[in-house]
């Protein structure tokens, strides 16, 4: 089984950033090897570090440790980087831009999807 | 696609992995979630595991109170898991920090006492990773943002 893990939450409007990032470690861990498609919101918790506007743990930690878990398959939908005005030298890891278009044949190639 | 068509005469049994991640007081998703395991198992499927995630680990909490005419989601989850023998794993980091915990954590923690309902239990990740890995199908109920 393969899965798609779809991150479209913002770093630190709730939880849901860091809980999506914990479950793709640990189905790494579990040598799944999910794909990771940053989507809308979720394109911002690729921002390399800045200030924390959080109690919690910073989400630039975790993104960095996907690497360490041999996760490389990062997807980050184009229109929603252009949406922020960034592009991808700005990130902190290295992505595949995929256009909304190709969404369809990206997610035809997992088993699995679960969007956060 | 098997597991999607409704076939009352053919069922081939599948085996499912339910992933909850909506609180219990998000009513409709909340019951879904319910409602649809208690229907994958009335036709005859397996479930392999629930687990609840984000913030979904309330529905795991012995602590809370419904008014009497309201249904009381805990005591549902918490019936069809012993008719059936499935397990209701609670994400135990979510859970230790929404208030969740089992005699085990409160003593480790030394808080004043525990609100893990009974036949709910404190797994890692972990164990949704793995059933994932060996289900038919994984299926998420609510977008717990």
């Amino acid at each position: 089984m393969t899965c798609l893990i779809c991150l479209s939450q913002s770093p630190y409007a709730s939880q849901s950033a860091k809980e999506s990032l914990d479950l793709a470690l640990v189905m790494a861990a579990f040598e799944q090897n999910p794909g990771l498609l940053f989507i809308d919101e979720g394109v911002l918790q690729l921002l390399p570090k800045a200030a924390q506007p959080s109690p919690h743990k910073h989400i630039g930690k975790v993104i960095s440790a996907l690497e360490m878990y041999d996760i490389s398959q990062l997807w980050v939908e184009q229109e929603s980087l252009q949406a922020f005005g960034l592009v991808t030298e700005q990130l902190s890891q290295p992505v595949k831009l995929i256009s909304r278009h190709q969404i369809a044949e990206l997610w035809a190639k997992y088993d699995q999807h679960l969007v956060f | 696609m098997a597991g999607f068509l409704y076939m009352p005469n053919t069922v081939h049994p599948l085996s499912y992995c339910i992933l909850v991640r909506c609180a219990p007081s998000q009513q409709s998703q909340a019951l879904s979630a319910l409602h649809f395991t208690q229907a994958l198992l009335a036709q005859g499927h397996k479930v392999l595991r629930v687990f609840f995630y984000q913030q979904a680990v309330l529905t795991g909490s012995s602590l809370r109170v419904m008014p009497q005419d309201e249904s009381n989601l805990t005591s549902q989850w918490q019936q069809l898991a012993q008719q059936h023998q499935i397990e209701l794993g609670v994400c135990i980091a979510a859970a230790l920090q929404t208030g969740i915990v089992n005699q085990q954590e409160s003593q480790r923690y030394e808080l004043p006492g525990t609100s893990l309902a009974e036949g709910f239990e404190l797994v890692g990740l972990g164990q949704l990773a793995a059933a994932s890995a060996q289900c038919d199908r994984l299926v998420s109920f609510g977008a717990g943002s």
